[in-house]
């Protein structure tokens, strides 16, 4: 099946998918309002630590908000996208999943399409807020170059943050387990990202770099946009972030493939 | 008449069903090593290398860190609010209303269990290495450590009560999301489980300051690092005991008026 096939195909299921959600108008308004409501409660946090401090190593309040945008902004399509893969465990366990297997697509495409979580809204109105609000407050000059520089990085974060939720559901192809790994290593992991890295021990900064590159999601890509410095990393590593992104998610691709071939169903 | 031996029994059988859980208490160690380095991390950073700050010394501060982490994690051992809302969406708290028991407490000495499972096996061993390795600060008088694990027990009957009343609201409202998070972060914030109140602007400690939330973390955590001391801890013990009397009650109403609305979801 051809590319243009796959697209019509994936728009002709998620509106689906849509439409479902918003039957249930109270439930979809409840959910926004609390995505952004713990966001904003972030934001808050941020923002008493700072009322003391002034600064958290080097980086100022806006300048944190900025770099916390970028992450939310990036999960937002996550969400959208992959952030079903995490419970694959219970279809592999229901013996669900094999209806994936028996339709004449892509396995993985019918399962990414599966799902669009109109919750992601909520993301979307909470980060473009922030992004205009910390534009004025930093008098940010956004010129074409760094409006695409924005657009590729926040590509390039999805691909990484989705990269990693498809790595954790293919762990349930051979554990049966994956929602629980996201809990206790993704979810900790992705609020680390939420501050700059530059206040975590080296090791931690060296991980976050180069084993699992949450570093290139926000913190190189903000640090360029906002001309500030990383130390112990290369100046303007952030613009490697797209392509990090793009090597990431095809290792985590082939995993999943490969688990997949592994896969036997369960039950008799 | 309350039947100390029938819920006892709810204590034994949550401490057994946890050990055979054990990837459950790993992973859930793993990741409250996680916010601790976040936490710590932070707070190095913020104080950049100044002996104190607000007329915390450093060391103090970090205590008071890695004291709340600890707490939290006791905090977190209990049954979860969304099995409790999964149950009530199902249907399957029918069950549990039709036993010879009271569903609150029930889970309330269920909890204890599992949270006693988690802190001899995993919290205590962890904290205690942390402790001798790390440059913290550990209260010298006996009578500190009991008061500090008094209050954080009473601070563990607040958060119980209140977390259980906002689980059972989905007895009233099908979705429930907006107002559990608005109850996730007054528990993170204002609870002062990262920033202690004293750090606060000075209205928004005010306002911290008439609820409940502080008798969390915030209490016994000053209490441990002797930021709270003398006369003073009984003052904050009084007032702890006031909110978890409060949010008992609290919690009483709200299960009265949920038992008697059982919304019937299909057939």
């Amino acid at each position: 099946m051809s590319v243009v096939k796959y697209f019509d195909l994936y728009f002709k299921l998620i509106s689906a998918g849509v439409r479902a959600q918003l039957q249930y108008r109270f439930a979809f308004v409840m959910r926004i309002v609390g995505l952004i409501t713990s966001y904003t409660g972030t934001a808050v946090t941020m923002w008493i630590m700072l009322y003391q401090f002034q600064e958290l190593g080097s980086w100022t309040f806006y300048e944190m908000l900025f770099l916390f945008a970028v992450a939310v902004l990036s999960w937002g399509f996550c969400i959208i996208l992959f952030f079903h893969f995490r419970g694959l465990d219970t279809y592999i366990l229901n013996g669900t999943f094999d209806r994936f297997l028996v339709r004449p697509i892509n396995p993985f495409f019918h399962f990414m399409a599966m799902k669009f979580d109109v919750g992601a809204f909520g993301q979307f109105i909470f980060s473009i807020g922030i992004f205009i609000w910390v534009s004025f407050e930093l008098q940010l000059d956004w010129t074409i170059g760094k409006s695409l520089f924005l657009l590729l990085s926040v590509v390039g974060g999805i691909l990484i943050q989705g990269g990693l939720l498809v790595m954790i559901s293919a762990l349930a192809f051979w554990t049966t387990k994956s929602e629980q790994f996201y809990w206790v290593a993704m979810f900790p992991a992705r609020n680390l990202t939420n501050y700059p890295l530059v206040i975590y021990p080296k090791a931690v900064q060296w991980f976050t770099a180069f084993v699992i590159p949450f570093g290139f999601v926000n913190y190189f890509p903000a640090a360029v946009l906002l001309e500030k410095e990383t130390p112990f990393f290369p100046e303007n590593i952030g613009y490697y972030s797209p392509l990090v992104g793009i090597v990431f998610f095809a290792i985590a691709y082939s995993i999943w493939m490969l688990g997949l071939k592994r896969y036997k169903s369960t039950g008799s | 008449m309350f039947r100390f031996r029938l819920y006892w029994t709810f204590t034994k059988k949550a401490f057994l069903r946890s050990a055979v859980y054990r990837f459950d208490v790993w992973s859930r160690l793993g990741s409250n090593l996680i916010f601790l380095l976040m936490w710590g991390s932070i707070w190095t950073a913020l104080y950049a290398g100044r002996e104190e700050a607000g007329g915390v010394s450093f060391e103090s501060m970090l205590t008071y860190i890695v004291v709340s982490q600890f707490l939290t994690g006791v905090n977190g051992a209990g049954t979860p609010l969304w099995e409790i809302q999964e149950k009530v969406r199902t249907g399957d708290i029918s069950l549990e209303l039709m036993r010879p028991f009271d569903v609150p407490l029930r889970y309330l000495f269920a909890d204890f269990g599992s949270v006693a499972f988690y802190i001899l096996t995993a919290l205590l061993p962890l904290y205690t290495v942390m402790f001798i390795f790390m440059d913290l600060t550990l209260p010298s008088a006996w009578e500190t450590w009991a008061l500090f694990i008094v209050s954080a027990f009473i601070g563990f009957l607040i958060r119980y009560c209140i977390e259980m009343s906002f689980g059972l609201l989905s007895f009233f409202l099908v979705e429930t999301g907006g107002i559990v998070d608005v109850f996730y972060f007054a528990m993170s914030l204002l609870s002062g489980s990262v920033i202690p109140l004293w750090f606060f602007p000075g209205w928004l400690e005010t306002m911290a300051l008439y609820l409940p939330f502080q008798g969390i973390y915030y209490i016994p955590n000053a209490i441990f690092i002797g930021k709270i001391t003398g006369e003073e801890i009984l003052l904050s013990l009084g007032v702890q005991l006031f909110w978890a009397v409060s949010s008992y009650l609290l919690l009483r109403f709200v299960w009265n008026r949920a038992s008697q609305k059982v919304v019937v979801q299909g057939g």
